[in-house]
């Protein structure tokens, strides 16, 4: 099926895609965009590199797209992807600044916080996006899924493969870690 | 909706009891939605799906240097077999002495030659 796939379904548009049907994973980006930039953009600002993740996640999901067997949903196999690469690059990230950087990671995060205080208006989206920055990354990601993907708990849970116990105790450490960013801001 | 709302929305939406996608939904009604740049799907599909300009360079390259070899190959070949012909008409035989002009050539006639006696 060639011209407009606006209607299609997941499946139709994944097998179209393998295909080589560009038209078709044209609508697969289209339809998951807003959903990849919220967890790379929430994850790790809005910035260039973040644009880049974005990219890279639609690229690696056409190159795994024969490996998806539908057994779960489309939307949850790119967020696993996005959320990998996004892990990924902090990692990288957080490997760059300890070689210049002699301090611990908390004082890294709170270097971070204070930066952003000097910037001016408090607007909605930069509140979000100073608190989320403050936080570790590993309670940033659950906040990003909840917060701004609407996910429940049991769905950060599936999607992050942790046990629901682990995300539970990890929403509470990152509520009182959020409060405190809060404060400050 | 003044900051200490929007403070109070954030640190809400994670509270167990809330609903997450009210939270979510309220949150982008204040502004918090995330998006990519104008023509990030097209630069996606690009990156997918057009071959690169240098690739296709190369490509370009090992064709001409395919067909350049070709042509030199048969014509190199063609070349050969003519020699080998034209030799063995002129010295009666493929042997190494006739490659090297000495068919004929007694060993004698060769001390002659270079002698003069």
């Amino acid at each position: 099926m060639k011209g407009s796939y606006r209607q299609a379904e997941d499946s139709e548009l994944v097998s179209a895609s393998i295909a080589g049907d560009k038209l078709a994973f044209g609508e697969i980006v289209d339809r998951y965009r807003k959903m990849v930039a919220r967890t790379v953009k929430g994850m790790l600002g809005d910035s260039v590199f973040a644009e880049d993740i974005g990219q890279e996640v639609f690229i690696k999901l056409y190159h795994s797209l024969s490996e998806f067997r539908g057994e779960a949903k489309l939307s949850t196999y790119i967020q696993k992807i996005a959320i990998n690469l996004t892990l990924n690059e902090i990692k990288r990230r957080k490997r760059f600044f300890s070689m210049f950087s002699q301090k611990g990671n908390n004082e890294m995060y709170e270097y971070e916080i204070a930066d952003f205080e000097s910037e001016g208006k408090k607007d909605a989206a930069e509140l979000v996006n100073k608190a989320l920055m403050g936080l570790e990354p590993k309670f940033r990601i659950i906040v990003a899924m909840r917060m701004l993907q609407g996910y429940s708990t049991k769905e950060t849970a599936e999607i992050l493969e942790l046990p629901l116990g682990t995300v539970l105790s990890r929403l509470s450490r990152a509520q009182e870690q959020l409060k405190k960013i809060l404060k400050n801001l | 909706m003044k900051p200490s709302e929007i403070k109070s929305l954030i640190l809400g939406s994670l509270d167990e009891k809330t609903d997450p996608e009210t939270a979510s939904r309220k949150l982008e009604e204040e502004g918090v939605s995330y998006d990519f740049s104008m023509g990030f799907s097209k630069r996606v599909t690009d990156r997918i799906f057009s071959v690169p300009e240098a690739v296709v360079n190369e490509i370009e390259f090992v064709k001409s240097m395919r067909f350049i070899f070709n042509r030199v190959a048969l014509t190199g070949i063609a070349a050969i077999i003519l020699l080998l012909v034209s030799l063995f008409l002129t010295e009666g035989s493929l042997t190494l002495n006739s490659f090297l002009g000495m068919g004929n050539t007694y060993d004698e006639g060769i001390v002659y030659l270079l002698t003069g006696n």
